[in-house]
């Protein structure tokens, strides 16, 4: 699967770093809190109430049954939904929501439950959409193209090189992303989101539909982006054994509401946590 | 009462029988876009050729004759007998259903998963060939159709509102066509025909399943591709009861197909998916077109029924993308 | 053998993206471009008597609907925002055109085009505005409005056509170096180089913001535009720098079409709603999403009724009317085709047949 690449190059990809979003937090500080947010759609609620924090650096889980709100609570983080109540505190700035333009470029990147690549383009371009919000030359420069604006898609060019070379998917550079194999898809949209050098990135279930061996590799590329590039994580998964694998924390959320949080094995033990997952009747 | 005041019911009782006509035809956009989710802008051509063929019948033309005569040098035009309308309207039913049956064989199927988008360019393929296809096989020359629907103005609806106004004041009466009325009465018996047919029959329910969900229709049974030959004749049938309608009150001739543009703002209006939205949306536009032709029209120069139904869909769009009876759209990733 | 990739390896990253990747390709197109620019135009010079059809009747109307298609395929191609409005943005190129030529009898028309492109562009945002809240046909129906209300501006206010008793606008003569490109003394084959300098420079900058961020923020709108919401791409920029874009070639071209093809035009007839589909079909059969299909649409476009009326008309003897009917007919029936089996259209073709001549003449 590996495409041979000259021992230069990777060891310029094993230096690359990922430095477009310097907030100062420290490790093991907040870089996000939700509180208190509560979200409905005409009348049915989505999320009550919940609150909780990810600190930087850390790999957050948020898990649940199906229906729990657990996409709801990510739309809200970037800002896709606007909860009716609570605030958010992303790099100790407070707001009542996010806008999701506003979120791509304050460096929260996420990707999709159901894949949502740019199906008419190219791994390379898929990803370089990635940089979006990092290219700054406007329609005239573009325009001319030869010069500045040639000159920065290069530079941009080469960072989504090192993230290519990171994930191992030189061979479909430029391939429609239309023809991959799902768990390649899968793998080209956390590309994707890394591209955009996220100070946060948000993970909506990274591993569904993966066989074992797919599910291991996704699980090394997530401890390595958070190992290598120091990114902060939150993801949303169901498989039990990844989640308490590779998690620090883990929040639990059942019909819309927090009913755990914590270090995994300390959930685990958890008795309403236990008691959603089997199903145990809700009155 | 006053004239100023008689002239607004006029204007607005006018202005609501030209709305039952974009009803008429908003409504074949309707059934298609509800049963199969294609936007088919070849639904005012449809309506054309379905009038050519009913006047082609109906007078006995030879079909292709231009093209016959230019290859073989022939000089043949008719075949000199006339039908009885009612054999001839017969007769284009079965033209519209056959229509029906080979587009969805020839195009349709081969078309099932493309994005809606795609599928709304290939109706404008459609209206184009189809255009081209009823002008080759009748002749584009203007023509005459009567079915034997009254037409002309009411004199006694006249005497009747001549009455209404004041004393002395030099009020003739109101100006009704009574085609329209026929045409609104017909539009109406149509409405309520094709709601008990999607209700209560077994075709209707099957209709309605395949609108909501393909696949899962499918998944219990209803064979997609009969639905939509199904739902392409009613659209069919429909479009003739409107070729009829316009070509007697217009003639038949090209721009007969344009009322299919009339009736797009309409579609916006009430809704690409409900049967109520397309009759209101069309007698709000009726109206509202007629009006603004009377008070808005002189002091920018007149005409402009052309694009104030546009301009008025497209303010309400702003405001309620979902259309007057739509839900509202929740998106999800 | 021409497409020879063998040994032609990329050792940068410009070399990798640039725009013929392959060297005889390359070679191939200024091959080309030194005909266009340069035999050509001397051949015309050479047989006045005989250019005047070719230019009037192929080479004009190919050069400006090309202009045209770039302008639709940026919107509907790149940016997936069908738009029915095109023969409206035209008018308004056009009467740009028209006002800025007469109040300005010094202006150079280069500038004269390129301003009315840049106030069309202006139109166009105007009319783009709905595209943030509706989508899709929704928007194919609202871009209609532009269409019915701008013709029925310029046919209603006589000041768009300076009050001129027939309601026409009629170029008046414009020299570049002393030489007439517009009006009824132009040369047809400096007419033919102005169009064909225009669009060579302007497909240029299309290809230079369709292959940058704002080509791609475009693509991602167009392919999932939730999802590039959320990666960054503003709405409100990309489908507006879209429409702007487009309207700003549409209008460019409107303006040629009026000025160096046309030389007179009348609203209702030169820019009703039959010019909004041909741009469209030209779109859709050259290849959405490609520059390269922009031109092969508007090839096709313009040469097909010109290849019946030669074939039916001319060879069969056929009525003018019955070549015209079959001409709709098949334009239609092809477009349904096209979109059965190959909805990336010519374009898409042209790319096949190249895979297929890199391996000529030994296949797998």
């Amino acid at each position: 699967m590996n495409a041979p690449l000259k021992t230069a190059d990777l060891r310029a990809s094993e230096r690359f770093q990922m430095t477009a979003h310097q907030d100062g937090i420290a490790k093991g500080e907040t870089l996000l809190a939700v509180e208190n947010v509560s979200l409905s759609f005409g009348g049915v609620k989505a999320i009550t109430n919940i609150s909780f924090d990810i600190r930087k650096g850390e790999i957050r889980a948020i898990i649940g049954p199906n229906g729990a709100g657990k996409t709801s609570m990510l739309n809200v983080i970037n800002g896709f939904y606007h909860p009716q109540e609570g605030t958010i505190t992303y790099r100790g700035e407070k707001r009542s929501q996010m806008r999701s333009t506003d979120a791509a470029r304050q460096g929260i990147a996420r990707t999709f439950q159901n894949i949502a690549l740019f199906k008419g383009m190219s791994t390379l371009d898929n990803i370089m959409t990635g940089r979006i919000t990092l290219q700054k030359r406007n329609i005239f420069w573009q325009a001319l193209w030869h010069g500045p604006a040639m000159k920065e898609d290069l530079e941009h060019r080469e960072a989504v090189e090192h993230i290519i070379d990171f994930l191992e998917i030189q061979h479909i550079r430029k391939t429609p992303v239309g023809r991959l194999p799902y768990g390649l898809q899968k793998r080209v949209e956390l590309g994707r989101a890394l591209a955009a050098e996220p100070a946060l990135l948000l993970l909506d279930e990274p591993m569904a539909g993966m066989n074992l061996e797919e599910k291991e590799d996704m699980s090394r590329f997530i401890l390595d982006v958070n190992d290598q590039f120091g990114t902060t994580i939150a993801l949303i998964e169901h498989d039990m054994g990844v989640v308490m694998d590779i998690s620090d924390r883990v929040v639990v959320l059942d019909y819309g509401r927090k009913i755990g949080d914590g270090p995994p094995d300390e959930v685990s033990q958890n008795q309403d946590v236990i008691d959603a997952y089997l199903g145990v009747s809700h009155d | 009462m006053s004239p100023e005041f008689l002239y607004f019911i006029e204007t607005v009782i006018n202005g609501l029988m030209s709305g039952v006509m974009y009803s008429l035809v908003a409504l074949g956009f309707v059934l298609i876009f509800k049963a199969s989710g294609i936007f088919n802008f070849a639904q005012g051509v449809m309506a054309l050729f379905a009038a050519l063929t009913l006047v082609g019948l109906q007078t006995g033309q030879v079909p292709f004759a231009h093209l016959i005569n230019a290859i073989f040098g022939t000089e043949i035009h008719h075949f000199g007998w006339e039908l009885p309308a009612a054999v001839a309207i017969a007769g284009t039913l079965v033209v519209m259903v056959a229509f029906a049956w080979i587009f969805e064989k020839l195009v349709l199927k081969h078309l099932v998963n493309q994005e809606p988008i795609i599928l709304f360019m290939a109706t404008i393929g459609l209206a184009y060939f189809l255009e081209g296809f009823g002008d080759l096989m009748w002749g584009s020359d203007v023509k005459t159709l009567n079915v034997g629907i009254p037409s002309g103005g009411s004199f006694w609806w006249e005497d009747v509102t001549k009455t209404w106004a004041a004393e002395g004041s030099d009020y003739f009466g109101m100006y009704i066509d009574v085609l329209d009325v026929y045409a609104a009465v017909i539009a109406v018996i149509l409405v309520i025909a094709l709601t008990a047919f999607s209700q209560y029959t077994r075709t209707g329910r099957a209709l309605r399943a395949v609108a909501d969900d393909h696949q899962a229709a499918q998944s219990v049974g209803i064979s997609l591709r009969s639905i939509w030959v199904i739902v392409w004749s009613i659209a069919g049938f429909v479009a003739l009861v409107a070729g009829i309608m316009w070509g007697s009150k217009s003639g038949v001739q090209f721009s007969l197909s344009l009322i299919a543009l009339k009736a797009l703002p309409v579609l916006i209006l009430g809704g690409f998916t409900s049967i109520p939205g397309a009759i209101i949306g069309g007698l709000i536009i009726g109206v509202g077109e007629k009006l603004a032709e009377l008070y808005i029209g002189p002091l920018v120069g007149g005409a402009i029924e052309n694009w104030f139904a546009y301009v008025v869909a497209l303010v309400f769009l702003l405001f309620r993308p979902q259309g007057l009876f739509g839900e509202k759209i929740i998106e999800r990733v | 053998m021409l497409y020879r990739e063998a040994g032609d390896f990329k050792s940068t990253y410009a070399a990798d993206q640039q725009t013929f990747p392959i060297r005889s390709e390359r070679m191939l197109f200024w091959m080309a471009m030194a005909v266009a620019f340069i035999a050509m135009p001397l051949l015309l010079g050479a047989y006045p008597e005989g250019s005047t059809y070719w230019v009037k009747a192929i080479l004009l109307p190919f050069l400006v609907w090309s202009m045209i298609a770039l302008g639709l395929n940026i919107l509907t191609g790149y940016c997936g925002q069908v738009s029915l409005g095109t023969g409206g943005f035209m008018a308004v190129g056009a009467f740009a055109c028209y006002k800025l030529m007469t109040a300005f009898p010094d202006l150079n028309i280069v500038i004269c085009i390129v301003l009315s492109g840049a106030v069309t562009a202006g139109v166009g945002v105007l009319f783009g505005l709905p595209s943030l809240r509706i989508k899709g046909f929704y928007l194919a129906v609202a871009t209609l409005a532009a269409q019915f209300f701008l013709v029925w501006m310029f046919n209603k206010f006589a000041w768009f056509y300076n009050y001129s008793a027939s309601g026409q606008i009629t170029a008046p003569e414009r020299t570049i170096l002393g030489i007439a490109v517009t009006g009824p003394n132009s040369a047809p084959w400096a007419t033919y180089l102005l169009a064909l300098t225009l669009l060579f420079a302007f497909a240029w900058v299309a290809r230079n913001l369709t292959r940058g961020r704002i080509g791609r923020s475009w693509m991602a709108m167009r392919d999932m535009d939730i999802a590039a919401e959320i990666m960054g791409v503003s709405p409100l920029q990309a489908k507006l720098s879209a429409f702007a874009v487009s309207s700003f070639y549409i209008g460019m071209g409107g303006a040629m079409f009026f000025s160096i093809y046309l030389g007179a035009a009348e609203v209702t007839e030169a820019f009703g709603i039959d010019k909004s589909f041909d741009a469209l079909f030209m779109v859709i059969i050259g290849g959405l999403g490609s520059i390269l299909g922009a031109f092969l649409g508007a090839g096709f476009i313009v040469l097909f009724p010109i290849f019946l009326t030669v074939v039916m008309r001319d060879g069969l003897g056929w009525p003018t009317a019955t070549v015209e009917h079959f001409q709709i007919m098949i334009v239609g029936g092809l477009i349904i085709f096209l979109l059965i089996v190959e909805p990336h259209g010519l374009a898409q073709l042209w790319r096949l047949t190249k895979e297929k001549l890199r391996l000529w003449p030994f296949p797998y």
